[in-house]
């Protein structure tokens, strides 16, 4: 496996940067449910401080990728795919890229607008993103929440294509972005 | 009955030294100066998840008595009501006033009272015992003074900042005793206007 993309399959930096941030999402949204169920109190505040300090890292990470994907070949979708089947495949990763954007930020102005400012992992302070304000905090909650929820069905229907293709289409498109798996026939 | 001229005299020396003793023995007239809410601050700094945060006091007023246009000498007295306090956000501000930090229900004043005031390099310095949360410790106190005229009156304007440690004053009981996430230091920054009374 090569670092770079081929035409045929994702090379190794594009594989790290996948799983990388499937890791920290998982991670993202048990921080976020364990903050939410906790009384306010320091561990409220230290559960929250991780959440948007991986937030943060997301963000960055999500730069870093789709610089990567434009300066890389991007392995094409299947040929024997239905025109809505390529329709849906490109929404659903348009979404995916998206939400990877709107989730942090959407948070980040969340806090701004609360009033409280964020750092990353207690090493340094970022700007504030916007100023304090009440409605604004009001209506960054509800879209960070709500948008939990696209991303919730997003990456579900997501995942249940990658399974798709793999167990009963039978094709690569799962494999090519395993780091072990060799490319089937 | 008369008096001989020099037992005049002496009567008159004796008068005018016991009126020297007599004004010696009074304290000068001293300048008592009491705050100008509108014009002054009252602020903290802490650390919360790695950022600075801040927040401030409404109420807190502050009486100095000077000797002279100076500090040094004179008495400093500055009385916090501590439910006063506004970092902009209700619930923070409701966490800082319960149980586990400052407990106002319990104590709703914190105090500093100078027991002496010196000129010192950068201005001057009050020690005095500081009173937050019930526990009173000796505090240092640095700040700079300077007096004005404003419309007959003699204004002065204090300011200054002083870092405490927010756990010598219990200040964050339970979890709240960690310095993980919310820092021990807090700098507490004061820029006062203080009128002079009377005249």
């Amino acid at each position: 496996m090569t670092l770079r993309n081929t035409t045929s399959r994702w090379g190794g930096i594009a594989q790290f940067l996948h799983w990388l941030i499937v890791a920290l999402i998982i991670t993202q949204v048990i921080l976020a449910n364990i903050a939410m169920d906790l009384p306010i109190g320091v561990r409220k505040l230290a559960m929250f401080a991780r959440h948007k300090s991986f937030g943060l890292t997301i963000l960055a990470l999500a730069v870093i990728r789709l610089l990567w994907r434009w300066t890389n070949p991007t392995p094409p979708l299947p040929n024997d795919l239905k025109p809505y089947e390529r329709t849906l495949a490109r929404i659903t990763h348009a979404a995916l890229y998206l939400l990877l954007f709107a989730m942090p930020l959407t948070g980040w102005m969340m806090t701004s607008a609360r009033g409280f400012p964020v750092s990353w992992f207690n090493l340094f302070q970022l700007p504030d993103f916007v100023p304090k304000n009440q409605g604004l905090y009001d209506a960054m909650k509800t879209t960070h929440h709500a948008l939990s929820y696209a991303l919730y069905a997003v990456v579900f229907l997501h995942v249940a294509a990658a399974l798709k293709h793999h167990f009963v289409l039978r094709d690569d498109v799962l494999r090519r972005m395993l780091p072990t798996a060799r490319k089937s026939g | 009955m008369s008096l001989t001229p020099r037992a005049m005299l002496g009567t008159a020396v004796l008068a005018l030294t016991f009126f020297q003793l007599a004004a010696a023995a009074e304290p000068a007239a001293a300048t008592h100066y009491t705050l100008d809410p509108a014009k002054s601050a009252l602020e903290f700094q802490f650390v919360q998840a790695g950022a600075q945060n801040k927040g401030h006091f409404g109420k807190f007023p502050v009486s100095l008595e000077l000797l002279s246009d100076s500090p040094a000498g004179g008495k400093l007295d500055v009385l916090v009501q501590m439910t006063s306090l506004d970092t902009g956000d209700k619930e923070r501000d409701d966490t800082l006033r319960g149980p586990d930090l400052f407990d106002v229900a319990k104590f709703p004043q914190a105090r500093f009272t100078s027991t002496q005031i010196s000129k010192s390099a950068a201005g001057y310095e009050a020690v005095g015992k500081l009173t937050i949360r019930g526990v009173t410790r000796e505090q240092r106190v640095a700040f700079t003074f300077r007096t004005a005229q404003e419309q007959g009156r003699t204004v002065g304007y204090l300011t200054g900042k002083t870092t405490l440690k927010r756990l010598e004053f219990g200040v964050g009981q339970g979890d709240w005793k960690s310095t993980e996430w919310v820092g021990g230091d807090v700098v507490v920054s004061y820029s006062l206007r203080l009128v002079s009374a009377a005249r």
